[in-house]
């Protein structure tokens, strides 16, 4: 599939496009880079808090990779943290200000680790990894496919957590003679499930690298 | 020198434009936080005592003490109280309606951040029906569910002496 699109899309587009699939599957910050695990234990209880954290980590992603590739030349080299941490936070505040305003259920559920996206390693590590050396275009693109990525990951470990923990998917009961394990909800099945997963797509990653 | 000031003005611009874009956010959503406060607030009275459509709030040294819950011709219907108390892991605020004679009518979480399956088990109809129907400060055959005592006991004990204050105060009127 991925070799397809590639073929068709000329030389550019296919830049772009790796840019964004590396961030879903090679470059995962979830199982690939193992960046932004804090938020990904502490939000992925239920499938919803996974999503919602998911789409507001990728708003700040997409908000500061944009701004700070943008301005990479003007941003000296000596002062770029501070800089980047103002843009970060600008975007976090402004992403805090419109979930309390537009969807305050969602806020309450996600708590504390709205705020906490500024220090989320995920945005700060693809600001300066790339976006403070890379186009507009190629920073948008890598904003995407890291923010979608996260996203991903986040349902996929909220959504077992959930199943596990508690016997639903997205709030609805799926089996009914099914006695959920509550220990999947709280910090060690976050942590067994994590880890887990990561072992998994290892293995995978080894085996697919071994046939080669 | 040079240097210096270089850098501190370039991120003072960067600061400077990132608070004007903030203040902008701001003015526009603060009404809108403001009223989704007020919404859900309104809606957690109006699940305590059902039969009001007006709540005041009657104020004590800055704060609010309790509410004052009016039907639609402006009688007084009851009373909502919200009680706090520390939990296991959280702190448990309570918010329970109350009519004219003090008789529990129905009590709600408002927050809590228990242990899920455990100390959240405080949020259950099983557990909160059985303060329906006390009257006052007297919470007898009330159980705390076994396993989360302490998260029950962050319900029942805070919850009591708040009706036992309102009560003292009503009496004092």
């Amino acid at each position: 599939m991925y070799e397809i699109c590639a073929y068709l899309c000329n030389k550019y587009m296919g830049i772009l496009f790796k840019e964004f699939t590396k961030g879903i599957a090679m470059e995962n910050p979830i199982f690939g880079l193992v960046l932004g695990l804090c938020p990904a234990l502490a939000v992925s209880t239920s499938a919803a808090n996974g999503i919602g954290m998911g789409i507001a980590a990728t708003f700040v992603l997409l908000g500061s990779n944009i701004i700070i590739s943008a301005l990479r030349k003007f941003i000296p080299d000596e002062i770029r943290i501070p800089c980047f941490i103002v843009i970060i936070a600008t975007f976090v505040t402004i992403n805090e200000m419109v979930l309390k305003a537009y969807f305050p259920a969602l806020n309450q559920a996600l708590g504390i680790y709205v705020p906490l996206i500024v220090v989320n390693c995920i945005v700060l590590g693809r600001v300066e990894a790339f976006a403070s050396k890379r186009r507009v275009l190629d920073s948008l693109f890598d904003a995407l496919g890291m923010g979608v990525g996260f996203t991903i990951a986040l349902c996929f470990i909220a959504a077992l957590r959930e199943f596990l923990g508690a016997g639903k998917i997205l709030g609805i009961s799926l089996l009914s003679g099914f006695e959920p394990a509550a220990m999947f909800v709280l910090a060690p099945g976050a942590l067994l499930t994590l880890g887990l997963l990561i072992g998994l797509v290892n293995y995978w990653q080894f085996k697919k690298t071994d046939s080669k | 020198m040079k240097e210096i000031v270089k850098y501190g003005f370039t991120l003072g611009l960067i600061c400077f434009i990132s608070s004007s874009v903030l203040v902008a956010v701001h003015a526009v959503t603060a009404p809108k936080i403001s009223q989704a406060r007020e919404k859900g607030e309104q809606a957690a009275l109006k699940e305590a005592l059902p039969d009001c459509v007006d709540f005041k709030a009657c104020m004590e040294d800055g704060k609010i003490s309790y509410y004052r819950g009016v039907d639609s011709s402006g009688n007084l219907k009851g009373f909502v109280v919200i009680s706090s108390g520390k939990g296991y892991s959280s702190d448990i605020q309570v918010m329970a309606g109350l009519n004219t004679n003090l008789e529990i009518i129905n009590v709600k979480i408002l927050s809590q951040d228990e242990t899920p399956g455990l100390g959240s088990r405080v949020t259950s109809p099983e557990f909160l029906g059985q303060f329906k129907g006390k009257v006052a400060d007297n919470f007898e055959g009330v159980q705390a569910i076994s396993g989360a005592t302490i998260s029950s006991n962050a319900v029942i004990k805070p919850l009591k002496e708040k009706i036992a204050n309102l009560k003292e105060k009503l009496q004092a009127k």
